[in-house]
């Protein structure tokens, strides 16, 4: 681009940006229910409105999309239409151009509608229509005295309605200082803008020596969206800011507030159980559960250390327990024969004992003693039942042996008196030869 | 003298044509685009309570690491950007290369879990996930990969716990959110965080996207989707694009009261290099933190400047420091191309040496 007026130049643009705006003209016409549209962005509504049509996966990237799209198109739109009315060659106004581009009303993300400002409008939104209807209800007009209204807003209230009326005043006043905050937020995106166009005639400025000029609009926008960045983390990183957003967060939450408490004072007096009340459950139940869980891991771990010193003493005394019985085993004294026979059987019984009786239930005395009663007192009449009862004086035995009572060092007599109870001296006395040959194999075993 | 612009009116008009053509196209093209896959790794579930899930990643062969490595996500967004997709897994590049990776996924909280606190996270679920891997692969300590958030988590779970991690490795972790260059955190300073969580319990995904959004208005707003344009012929590029706007606005609601001691007590009180940070009963010392340490940080991170990361080795009570400065963003520290390459090697390498 020369530095100085081309007349020729400036004919090519005018004729250029006829020829540009025609062509979106044409394609706004292009598709279905044209509107009679006059600039660029009209077509991109109805393109926007075509795509939403039908399904697809990328419905809200294509809005993004389309809404991005509109502004560039305004910013190419206006960059035309400034060099075609503007005389002045090389030295023309593209900060301006800029600011009518972005600021175009047809366009919805026009510059000085920064974007941050459109996220408040649209974080507000997100209240459900309750909010925003009670917020725009409340809504002051934008040249209204808002300081005036406030003090109308704190007149004292009467009657029998007094506190609901206070709290519709306190309402009010809540969305009058949001306001309030939201101007303060709007004028600071303002500052923002006009920081980033200061520094876009900088970065512009940069570039006037050769081989640094821009050379497309594509690269003119990228060099806005640098300066425009820049400008706005200056503003946003200050203390000013900081202030203002915080301000600007807590009304917005302070409206919010007061409108759920309406709407649970309205469900209240329907009978509706309200979101107050929800989250009281809520609050109760995970405090039960961390109750719960916290005593869960406490009695778990106490229980297991509990069960491992039982346990190491109740290893101990078995040992003690087994010495007892082959010392007995070892005596000439004529051992009952079944107590010898189920010393074979006795070691199946121990596993099974192991595998099937928790630990806790073996250190039990009362579940000891509750082992010993299995023992039979009475004669069992056939001999499917006698044999039970064998293996159960079996068990029995060797629960005697194991329980880590003072009752284990009179094993062997115990046994006895099982065995004779149940069987009679005199068969026991009868195997006897046998079953010391069984026990003899068992231990070679 | 010239003057700065310097455009050709004929290609002026050209482009603003191709730009008009490109977005037809676009428009055409988004609409039949089928919707974009994530998470290429095969996974199996290993633990799960409530709405969180910890999985098993499979490589292709056994892993040769004795010692398995917990990833620790931030509550924010969903973990699956360590496994996008098939050429962008730091996942996927860790199992090459032989670790045995297991990830939280901490799900989408709901109104039910508005009462969950950082105890609750940090001494409930990050312990009981740790127990249970610790448990499978027969070990008695892990090693812990925190992610942004999920680092500054991992942290305190390593001060408070420090017999349960052999390893620490924290990403893009904020350490001193007070840093002059940190924008959230100074957005959050004046915020009056009580009445923020009374009133909204938990706090909206939507409202949090806009927050980030709101650090860089105009790129991610807007010239991002300008600059879509240029790759709408390019499919793959396309779904690349496709899979990460969905990753981004694939965020879960923030549990209420776990949302306000964090912004109280890391945001505006700076605690956990300050001192006086409790978790539950426990208090947070970051010297307890005896356990070697690799801080990985991103050079070009918006969300997390560096500053708040590097200063990490000033707090933390090992010898065993070292940090890696990568070059690149808050998300391209996972996905670009220089991540594929870098990060994985870093971290197995810099686990190798303490395998012993």
């Amino acid at each position: 681009m020369a530095d100085t007026p081309n007349p020729d130049w400036m004919n090519q643009w005018q004729a250029l940006a006829r020829q540009y705006a025609n062509n979106w003209q044409n394609a706004a016409q292009s598709v279905p229910a044209a509107s009679q549209a006059h600039s660029a962005t009209p077509g991109f509504e109805q393109w926007s409105q075509l795509m939403a049509r039908g399904p697809s996966s990328q419905g809200e990237t294509i809005e993004r999309l389309v809404g991005s799209a509109k502004s560039y198109a305004a910013y190419m739109q206006s960059l035309f239409a400034t060099a075609s009315a503007n005389p002045q060659g090389s030295n023309l106004p593209w900060g301006n151009a800029f600011a009518q581009g972005f600021a175009n009303p047809s366009t919805s993300s026009p510059l000085f509608e920064h974007p941050a400002a459109r996220a408040w409008r649209e974080m507000a939104a997100q209240g459900g229509p309750d909010f925003a209807s009670f917020a725009a209800s409340l809504q002051a007009p934008p040249t209204a005295d808002l300081s005036e209204l406030k003090t109308w807003l704190k007149l004292p209230t009467f009657g029998s309605s007094r506190e609901q009326q206070e709290h519709y005043q306190k309402a009010a006043v809540a969305a009058v200082e949001y306001q309030e905050q939201m101007n303060r937020y709007n004028a600071l995106m303002m500052k923002a803008s006009q920081r980033g166009f200061e520094l876009f005639e900088g970065k512009l400025a940069e570039r006037e020596q050769p081989g640094r000029q821009v050379e497309s609009l594509r690269a003119l926008y990228d060099l806005w969206v640098d300066a425009a960045e820049e400008g706005y983390a200056e503003i946003a990183l200050s203390i000013e800011f900081r202030e203002v957003y915080g301000a600007l967060v807590n009304a917005q939450m302070r409206v919010r507030s007061l409108s759920q408490h309406g709407i649970e004072h309205f469900c209240a007096e329907v009978g509706m159980p309200t979101r107050s009340e929800v989250n009281s459950i809520g609050e109760r139940l995970q405090a039960l559960r961390r109750e719960v869980r916290a005593r869960g891991d406490d009695s778990l771990a106490g229980e297991i250390a509990a069960l491992r010193e039982e346990f190491a003493a109740f290893k101990g005394k078995r040992k003690s327990a087994q010495r007892d019985a082959e010392a007995v085993e070892r005596t000439p004294v004529a051992m009952p024969r079944k107590a010898t026979v189920t010393g074979k059987r006795a070691t199946k019984s121990k596993t099974e004992a192991t595998k099937k009786v928790p630990v806790a239930a073996k250190a039990d005395p009362s579940k000891k003693k509750a082992t010993k009663q299995t023992a039979p007192t009475k004669r069992p009449r056939s001999a499917t039942t006698k044999k039970a009862m064998r293996r159960n004086t079996a068990a029995s035995a060797q629960a005697a042996a194991e329980a880590p009572t003072p009752g284990s060092r009179n094993f062997a007599s115990r046994i006895a008196k099982f065995a004779n109870a149940s069987l009679g001296t005199s068969r026991a006395r009868a195997r006897q030869p046998e079953q010391r040959t069984k026990s003899r194999s068992a231990k070679a075993r | 003298m010239m003057g700065p612009i310097k455009i050709d009116p004929v290609r002026a008009l050209e482009e603003a044509l191709t730009t008009q053509r490109k977005l037809a196209a676009a428009l055409q093209t988004l609409r039949n685009v089928d919707d974009v896959h994530f998470g290429v790794t095969d996974k199996e579930e290993v633990y799960r309570e409530d709405k969180l899930v910890v999985y098993r990643f499979k490589g292709d062969k056994p892993p040769t690491a004795k010692v398995p490595i917990l990833i620790v996500y931030a509550l924010v967004n969903r973990p699956y950007m360590v496994d996008l997709q098939e050429d962008r897994s730091l996942v996927k590049n860790l199992l090459s290369r032989g670790e045995d990776v297991y990830l939280i996924d901490w799900g989408y909280p709901d109104r039910a879990d508005r009462w969950l606190t950082l105890d609750d996270y940090i001494n409930g679920y990050i312990a009981r996930s740790v127990a249970a891997v610790a448990k499978r692969t027969g070990v008695k300590k892990i090693n812990l990969l925190g992610i942004c958030q999920g680092g500054a988590f991992s942290l305190c779970f390593a001060a408070m716990h420090p017999d349960k991690v052999k390893n620490l490795i924290t990403m893009v972790t904020p350490v001193d959110f007070h840093t002059p260059e940190n924008m959230l955190s100074s957005w959050t300073r004046e915020m009056d965080v009580d009445l923020f969580v009374d009133t909204l319990g938990n706090v909206p995904a939507d409202l949090m996207n806009q927050c980030y959004l709101m650090l860089k208005p105009i790129r991610l707003n807007q010239q991002k989707y300008i600059g879509l344009m240029d790759i709408l012929d390019d499919k793959v590029e396309l779904e690349n694009f496709l899979r990460m706007e969905k990753w981004i606005f694939d965020s879960p609601d923030q549990a209420g009261e776990a949302f306000r001691q964090f912004i109280k007590d890391f945001y505006q009180g700076n605690k956990l290099v300050k001192g006086g940070l409790k978790i539950g009963t426990q208090e947070v010392h970051l010297g307890d933190i005896t356990m070697p340490v690799l801080n990985v940080f991103a050079e070009q991170d918006h969300l997390v400047p560096p500053s708040a990361s590097r200063v990490l080795g000033e707090h933390v009570g090992t010898k065993d420091y070292t940090q890696v400065a990568f070059r690149g963003g808050h998300i391209g520290i996972y996905v670009s191309g220089r991540a594929q390459r870098e990060v994985p090697s870093a971290i197995h390498e810099w686990l190798a040496k303490r395998a012993s």
